[in-house]
């Protein structure tokens, strides 16, 4: 499956949702779509035989986030590349898991290392840092902190 | 046990344990009385504690492989009395072999309050003595002992077998001038 396959079999379907496909090195393609219909998109990706999610990241460009996912199809033997950006001052999605149950642990770390919320998730709970954890490590403006001054703050035990 | 002639106490041979007791108290009542009982049971406390440590039998981190080697046939460290148990209702001896994160901080804390007293920990490696080399990151805590009160810290990335089992034999130590 090539990028042009995916844009022609999503392109009319998604209309105005789809920014473009272009090609990526040892995937189908890169997809990427506005965040105000993403649970479209997924649904249409699945629909295509992307049927298995293996990953969901972040990435903190300072003025803005990008959400990415990874699907993969058994027909096509290929991986897809979803990916969005959201505005850093209002970080929230869609939950992919309506479509991929998989979602449902990749949105948590999702969410508490780059701080990017997703709506409709069914359990948004952290999962790598304790409960009441007040940072988000994986954002740029994280700095290493004196050991003392963390313990402060995460105490709760 | 043969008898000694002249220390009835010991000739336990034929006795129960109701009967023992009594026995114990009229061969000890005169030392009892001239020094205490407390301080001429710690001895004896002291002596079974220290040659039957349970260590609790759970692993962190890279330091449990280590721990795990202690245990086996090259070290074998049960010839020292120590047995490492599953459960913390039967262990006296928390061995906190690897790197200690905020997540698990208060399962580690849950794990030392179910343990029976008396209790001591052992904080094996650097992780657990100070952060190792994961100090500065956002999830570790920085030595075990901002958790649980540490007797024995143990150096090491990892600390080989023999550093252990030195850890254990110096906690054997402060055990035995134990007075309370």
């Amino acid at each position: 499956m090539q990028p042009e396959d995916l844009e022609r079999a999503l392109g009319p379907a998604l209309g105005p949702t789809l920014v473009g496909v272009e090609p990526f090195v040892g995937f189908a393609g890169r997809l990427r779509f506005r965040r105000e219909g993403a649970l479209d998109v997924f649904r249409a990706v699945h629909g295509l035989g992307f049927a298995h999610l293996s990953l969901v990241g972040g990435i903190d460009w300072v003025d803005h986030r990008e959400v990415f996912y990874v699907a993969w199809s058994d027909d096509a033997r290929q991986y897809v590349l979803l990916s969005t950006e959201v505005p850093a001052n209002d970080a929230h999605l869609e939950s992919a898991t309506p479509v991929w149950p998989s979602a449902d642990w990749h949105e948590r770390e999702t969410w508490e290392l780059v701080d990017i919320s997703f709506d409709h998730h069914p359990d948004l709970r952290h999962l790598l840092t304790p409960d009441g954890y007040a940072f988000h490590p994986l954002l740029r403006s994280f700095k290493l902190h004196e050991p003392e001054e963390l313990e402060v703050k995460t105490r709760h035990v | 046990m043969a008898g000694q002639p002249g220390v009835p106490f010991l000739e336990i041979e034929a006795l129960r344990t109701r009967e023992f007791i009594p026995a114990a108290k009229e061969a000890l009542g005169d030392l009892i009385a001239e020094k205490g009982q407390a301080k001429l049971i710690r001895p004896v406390f002291n002596w079974a504690g220290r040659n039957s440590l349970f260590p609790l039998h759970w692993g962190l981190a890279c330091c449990a492989i280590e721990f795990a080697a202690a245990f086996g046939a090259r070290w074998d460290a049960e010839r020292f009395g120590i047995v490492p148990r599953s459960t913390p209702r039967q262990c006296d001896l928390m061995i906190v072999n690897g790197t200690v994160t905020w997540k698990v901080a208060h399962k580690l804390i849950t794990l030392y309050e179910q343990m029976p007293e008396p209790k001591w920990v052992i904080a094996m490696g650097n992780c657990a003595t100070g952060g190792g080399p994961f100090r500065t990151a956002y999830s570790v805590v920085p030595g075990v002992d901002k958790l649980v009160p540490v007797d024995v810290y143990i150096a090491g990335c990892p600390p080989r077998p023999e550093a252990l089992l030195d850890g254990i034999l110096r906690l054997e130590q402060l055990i035995r001038e134990r007075k309370e």
